[in-house]
């Protein structure tokens, strides 16, 4: 492969071309649902409004069980509640770049912002900035080789 | 590309030390957003000494979106195909983000003449990227799109036969898209190329209000096994991979899970 990334296809390969307006009238319609599903847009013409909602909720289930992963904490200082006031900050609120650290340290704020939470900073999770998630590094060779 | 793989189960984290306890595993999965090439997690390198087959299988290019594939996303699938020694990388027939917006999960795309072309342009871009193989997967689906002119199996095939791409087909999908949506995942067997296909996922979820969610966290339901069953009927698979991501039962389960593909796979 290319450092310098990958050439654009055409006329290497047979087919016709990509008509070319598709991708703007793609990136139009994309960014339309997508903005129903995760941001309060408005359903888009033609689609089930109801299933939106229920693949909206989805995506939120879907936050919400990695930030659990992320920040216990917050799932033990919320008991009963942790899933409802989720849904309430995630719900028209798209997913930070940031991706689930964000998530999480953003939904921690929203709690500390309303009083449900106290406002320690030690309950920050440290900051990451790396956007690939590292698996967390077991150094259990012994527990390998007892294995075998 | 017909590499024999064998019964396999997506690698995780949490599960290492299972995954290279499990028994007569053929091959294994690893998600490549969540490794660096330069530092692979000591369980792969355990593996890959073995001879398993590790696939980098990436969740976040969406192929399927109205961008071009991002070259850096590219240059880690064939890093991470790279370090692992690997005979292919999987990706998904979505689209992940659109409009500044990510949306954390996988899309489908509609399935126009006018977006597939655009797909083909960008399938062959990533496959220009690539030194291996690149296979696509079938999305599960809570909608589909009021636009849609093929079925999701038509529009794969035209993907496959313009670009060569291989398939993955994941039979919980079709599950999913036959509860959810009405459409008879035989009759998606039937309309795919399954010539070209390089493995198959297998996965349980959980039902909601008569919706099925594909949550690969929970046993395999009969009726996804059986969809194998006709998969296998028609075609003897490369390789299948049992997806658990989250409430990891025991060991003793994985395995009887992976007993129960073993057995729907004989049952043809």
């Amino acid at each position: 492969m290319s450092e310098n990334g990958p050439q654009p296809a055409s006329g290497s390969s047979p087919g016709p071309p990509p008509d070319p307006g598709a991708r703007d009238a793609l990136a139009r319609a994309q960014a339309e649902l997508l903005a129903a599903l995760v941001a309060g847009g408005e359903t888009p013409a033609g689609f089930d409004g109801e299933r939106l909602r229920i693949q909206a909720s989805s995506l939120i289930a879907k936050r919400r069980g990695q930030v659990a992963r992320l920040r216990p904490d917050l799932v033990r200082a919320l008991g009963g509640d942790f899933a409802a006031e989720f849904a309430a900050y995630a719900r028209g609120r798209p997913k930070p770049p940031g991706g689930s650290r964000a998530d999480a340290r953003d939904f921690a704020e929203a709690l500390r912002a309303a009083g449900r939470i106290a406002g320690d900073p030690a309950l920050d999770p440290a900051p990451e900035p790396v956007p690939v998630p590292e698996p967390v590094p077991r150094p259990r060779w012994w527990v390998r080789l007892r294995g075998r | 590309m017909t590499e024999r793989l064998g019964v396999g189960i997506g690698w995780r984290p949490e599960i290492d030390l299972t995954v290279e306890r499990l028994p007569d595993i053929g091959f294994v999965e690893v998600i490549a957003e969540n490794i660096r090439p330069d530092r692979l997690p000591e369980s792969l390198r355990v593996l890959r000494a073995r001879g398993v087959p590790v696939i980098p299988h990436g969740v976040g290019l969406g192929v399927g979106g109205a961008e071009p594939p991002d070259p850096a996303r590219l240059a880690h699938l064939a890093a991470c195909a790279g370090a692992l020694g690997a005979p292919l990388v999987s990706e998904h027939l979505a689209f992940v983000r659109a409009g500044g917006l990510e949306a954390g999960h996988l899309l489908p795309v509609p399935r126009t003449r006018q977006a597939l072309g655009v797909v083909i342009e960008n399938v062959r871009r990533a496959q220009d990227a690539l030194d291996v193989p690149l296979a696509l997967e079938n999305v599960a689906a809570l909608f589909g799109w009021p636009e849609d002119e093929m079925t999701e199996a038509q529009f794969l095939g035209e993907l496959v036969a313009a670009t060569g791409v291989k398939l993955l087909i994941d039979v919980a999908n079709l599950y999913t898209n036959q509860v959810n949506l009405g459409l008879s995942a035989v009759e998606a067997l039937d309309g795919l190329p399954l010539s070209e296909l390089a493995y198959v996922h297998v996965a349980g979820g959980h039902s909601h209000g008569g919706v099925w969610h594909d949550t690969h966290t929970a046993r395999v339901p009969d009726d996804v096994l059986d969809i194998l069953s006709e998969l296998c009927a028609r075609v003897d698979p490369p390789g299948v991979l049992l997806e658990w991501d989250d409430d990891y039962p025991s060991d003793e389960a994985l395995e009887t899970e992976l007993g129960r593909i073993r057995g729907a796979m004989a049952r043809v």
